[in-house]
């Protein structure tokens, strides 16, 4: 492929879909037609890189692939640019598809609309481009694409006339689709006598050619040995490779306007890179910055501590690397009084902190101890000036700020319409505010509510699921920040406050939050010698206290026969899970513990 | 001093000037039960049919291999249920092991252990005729409904019988109990107790219930068929049965072993101080010039090893000095009066206590749980409130000599 195709014959397009609906089956097809995949090798889901990508059916990365389809004896051109599809990299998704002229709407024919389908749809039409409806697995015998046609135009507005069949599994109109790819989807516009202008939609990091940048050319055209600049970041390299993704890297002369593929010009850090950042000729005039840039927001913190406080370094190194490969994640060095040396760290959202808590559990085998995830506040200091927290704990005092402003979403919620009752009662015990309802077909609906995110990161999903008998699916835009009557709810263990386990909550549901949490520490905590009072305080008061009764008794009854081999192994038993605890003045208490601020329970 | 010191001091001081530093005890084990009480985690088995004589042969093949000459200072054979041996039989185990390791003229105290169903008068005269002085008797409970969650094969009323028969024929009588039956009332407990304090005992062990892993009552309870006693109730009644005790004289000179002045077990009181002993028969442990051993668990796997001429070994340890510090510290610290005697615990461990244990130590007797004894022969010991801890005191210990 080693020919440059004309701007009229490239089409940049997109799959997007909610998670299992196919993107990836139909990515693979799209791979056979275009003849980029070796049937005899071919892998399932190829374009999923990462093992948890793979484990966890999900795509986290963005990849791109150029193939090359004839319509009607004409070849083309088409770069197939994959999205990840969970709602924590919505500003991925928002890049690459300004890296595309159109996308494919993929619905499951048989599930229907589901909440990412509306999210990722949404994100689509707010660009600008052309979106076309496809509906996949119609071979399944439960498909039902009449109903779905009718949630299309319920729901999204669109044309059902214009949505296509097919089955990625089977093949059964993939044909169709890519011709309608070709024939509706226009071609890349771009002016190729001006100066450079490429989009950067991704980046990874290879650990022997450095940061490899992913980029779509928009005007102009970018050689080996250009120099060039990267607008956001304010920073030059000299280009050391230019290529395209078959889905190989491989080399090519220059990208010119409308092509999409891949830079490499010795950058050393995948942080040196900003999604969504302009790429522009370091030499004449400064050149307009293509629109949306902006700087990834972390919208979930929590505390990631070694179990030994002698893994801290290792830690401080496994988290090194692993920002290699995940330039979201950030972490700065955190104190508690309790845990020790740590990090406080932040991820885009709660999927995204699972996945980076995995991999620094599975790469870098340091017993770690996370705290209960946290969203960030906006506080409005006295003196006028507005300062971002990230831990309880950085509140500051009750007469330094004169108010707390929480991230709030508006989250769509897809479900069978016989549970709509248990859903609005759910989202209003969560501080919800009840936006609009929509209905899809006869037998579903949409909801939408404005959450605070501080509400749906805890065991929100798992009350959708039980609420809706596993049908309903949720998805949330991007937070705005909004004022709300807010408190730090204090945790005191026998007497000493335990910055770890502090939260900050809405005062309305401090009591009820500080009695389930006591609850929970009650079970968690094991009996020491003495009775611990445990108590949870707003500001100087009060609210709630239980205790630990001190233990009765530890010693063994029966200890003759002379084993005494197997006796000194049941106490080395007890020191060890001794020395996984962590000390609050008197107290031990064990990892699992501080989680317990997570507890719902009454 | 309280009553109950006195007394326990008492009990511990006849034996002390009894068992020589330097001896050796012989423990000789037989794991055969008639059926295996659900609590129970020790190396016993339900007779299955298997030959007796060929077990009994193999135990004594072992012994001429490793306790020939032995000349031990105390004898203890436990089980299992070394009753069950039928009265020959224990005769003649009885007969060659003196032949063996000249047991009779050597030891002060030949123990057996005894279950009241097997008990019967032809095994009792087999067991004195052959050199036992003392019997111990599994009662467990007087409570009809209590030995049956147990799954004991005897009545109350043959554990009686059991302990008459074994008080006409032997000075030196002790009682296994069990306390802390889930609902126990205490005063039934109490009554218990007295019974079988009345019936001329020397030595009671008084066992709180404990779920060990792997027994039948741990995974009842774990099921939700069988509940765990709380544990405050546990420890009243620890406390009654020390006060209770005390009143009859007796002494508590180990966490679960109380005894009338001078009548303390030298066997236990030999484990408890870090002396040697020689363990024959399945899974019995040995602690020998600072080795410690212990044989194979299954009887046929035991029998076929020594069947073939193999030593039974299961496992050997060569103990560091921290270990070694720290097992007389675990083992002497269940005795309340005597404690650990520093001098000793040095010597054969080569460590100083005080400056291997070092601020966790000092921390320990701040805290009132442990205390040091004045005067020459400094001794290391758990006080009155530090007992009913020991578990917690000795992980803190582990935790400097075994970091």
């Amino acid at each position: 492929m080693a020919r440059n195709f004309p701007p009229e014959r490239i089409r940049n397009f997109s799959i997007i879909a909610h998670i299992d609906h196919g993107k990836s089956t139909l990515a693979d097809r799209f791979l056979e037609i275009g003849g980029a995949v070796d049937p005899r090798k071919k892998m399932e889901q190829m374009l999923d890189s990462m093992d948890l990508e793979r484990e966890r059916g999900i795509t986290i990365k963005a990849a791109a692939v150029a193939l090359v389809v004839q319509v009607d004896g004409q070849d083309y051109l088409l770069n197939l640019i994959d999205t990840p599809g969970h709602v924590d990299f919505s500003y991925e998704v928002e890049k690459s598809l300004q890296a595309c002229e159109g996308a494919l709407l993929l619905i499951d024919a048989a599930q229907g609309i589901q909440a990412q389908t509306v999210a990722n749809a949404h994100l689509a039409l707010n660009q600008d481009m052309t979106v076309i409806p496809v509906f996949n697995k119609v071979d399944l015998p439960h498909a039902r694409p009449e109903e779905i046609a009718e949630e299309l135009e319920n729901v999204l507005l669109l044309d059902p006339s214009q949505a296509l069949r097919c089955s990625a599994k089977t093949g059964e109109g993939v044909r169709e689709v890519v011709r309608a790819v070709v024939e509706r989807i226009p071609p890349p516009k771009g002016d190729p006598s001006a100066p450079l202008r490429a989009l950067v939609f991704d980046a990874k990091h290879d650990e022997y050619r450095g940061v490899i940048v992913y980029l779509r050319v928009v005007d102009g055209a970018i050689r080996k040995g250009d120099h060039v600049r990267m607008l956001g970041v304010e920073r030059e390299y000299e280009v050391e490779e230019v290529g395209k993704f078959t889905p190989k890297m491989a080399a090519h002369e220059r990208l010119g306007v409308g092509e999409v593929g891949y830079m490499i010009a010795n950058i050393k850090r995948l942080g040196d890179v900003h999604v969504g950042d302009t790429l522009t000729s370091a030499k004449g005039a400064r050149a307009e910055p293509l629109k949306g840039y902006r700087e990834p927001q972390s919208m979930v913190w929590c505390g990631i501590y070694p179990v030994n406080a002698s893994d801290f370094e290792h830690l401080r190194t496994a988290l090194e690397e692993l920002k290699l490969n995940d330039s979201s994640l950030v972490y700065e060095p955190e104190t508690s009084d309790a845990l020790g040396f740590g990090f406080r760290c932040g991820f885009l959202g709660l999927l995204h902190m699972e996945i980076a808590q995995e991999r620094l559990e599975r790469e870098s085998e340091i017993d770690i101890v996370q705290t209960a995830p946290t969203v960030p506040y906006e506080v409005l200091l006295n003196n006028g000036k507005a300062r971002m927290i990230h831990a309880p704990g950085d509140l500051p005092d009750g007469s330094l700020y004169s108010e707390i402003r929480e991230p709030v979403v508006a989250t769509h919620l897809l479900l069978p319409i016989d549970s709509i009752g248990a859903v609005m009662k759910l989202c209003s015990e969560r501080r919800g505010v009840f936006q609009k309802q929509e209905h899809l077909s006869p037998t579903r609906v949409m909801l939408t509510w404005d959450l605070p995110l501080s509400e749906i990161i805890f065991d929100f999903y798992d009350k959708l699921k039980s609420s809706t008998r596993g049908y309903g699916t949720m998805d949330y835009d991007l937070p705005r920040f909004q004022a709300a009557d807010l408190v730090k709810l204090r945790i005191l263990v026998a007497g000493e406050e335990a910055d770890a386990l502090s939260i900050i909550c809405h005062r309305d549901f401090a009591d009820r939050r500080g009695r389930a949490i006591l609850k929970k520490l009650q079970k968690e905590i094991p009996r020491h010698q003495f009775e611990i009072a445990l108590q949870a305080a707003v500001g100087g008061k009060i609210i709630a206290r239980e205790s630990i009764r001190a233990l009765a008794k530890n010693v063994t009854a029966k200890c003759y026969g002379g084993d005494i081999t197997r006796k000194r192994k049941l106490l080395e038993k007890q020191k060890e899970g001794k020395k996984r605890m962590k000390s609050l003045g008197r107290v031990e208490v064990p990892q699992k513990a501080f989680l317990a601020v997570l507890s719902t329970e009454e | 001093m309280r009553a109950s010191q006195r007394l326990r001091l008492a009990a511990a001081a006849a034996p002390a000037e009894m068992l020589r530093e330097d001896g050796r005890s012989l423990y000789v084990h037989l794991p055969f039960c008639t059926s295996k009480c659900r609590y129970c985690d020790f190396n016993s088995y339900a007779w299955s049919g298997q030959s007796l004589e060929r077990h009994v042969r193999a135990v004594l093949a072992e012994a001429r291999a490793r306790a020939a000459g032995l000349r031990p200072q105390t004898v203890f054979i436990g089980g299992g249920t070394p009753s069950f041996l039928p009265a020959p039989l224990l005769g003649e185990l009885l007969q060659q092991l003196d032949e063996v390791t000249g047991f009779r003229a050597s030891a002060s105290e030949v123990t057996m252990e005894a279950n009241p169903e097997s008990f019967d008068d032809a095994r009792a005269a087999a067991a004195a005729a052959g050199g036992v002085n003392r019997v111990s008797i599994g009662v467990q409970s007087l409570r009809a409904p209590v030995l049956r969650a147990y799954d004991r094969v005897h009545s109350a009323e043959t554990a009686l019988a059991a302990l008459r028969r074994a008080r006409a024929l032997f000075a030196r009588v002790n009682a296994d109990l069990i306390y802390a039956f889930p609902g126990q009332d205490p005063q039934e407990w109490q009554e218990d107790l007295e019974s079988v304090l009345a019936l001329g005992v020397d030595h009671v062990s008084c066992y709180e219930l404990s779920f060990e892993p792997g027994t039948a009552l741990t995974r009842m309870r774990d099921a939700g068929r069988f509940r765990a006693e709380e544990p405050e109730r546990g420890r009243a009644l620890f406390e009654r049965t020390r006060a209770l005790c005390a009143r009859h004289g007796f002494g508590q000179y180990e966490v679960s072993n109380y005894a009338r002045a001078g009548a303390a077990c030298r066997h236990n009181l030999a484990y408890w101080r870090s002396l040697d002993y020689v363990g024959i028969g399945a899974g019995a442990a040995s602690w020998l010039d600072g080795e410690r051993r212990k044989n194979l668990e299954l009887p046929e796997a035991y029998e076929q090893a020594v069947r073939a001429g193999k030593d039974p070994v299961a496992e050997a340890e060569r103990t560091d000095p921290a270990t070694t510090l720290f097992d007389a510290l675990m083992m002497g610290l269940r005795l309340p009066a005597e404690g650990v005697l520093l001098e000793r615990a040095r010597r054969i461990s080569g460590l100083d206590p005080a400056a291997a244990c070092g601020a966790t130590l000092d921390e320990l007797i701040g805290e009132g749980l442990l205390e040091l004894t004045p005067g020459p022969a400094r001794r290391l010991r758990a006080t009155d409130s530090g007992l009913p801890f020991l578990d917690s005191i000795l992980t803190r210990l582990l935790a400097v000599l075994r970091p």
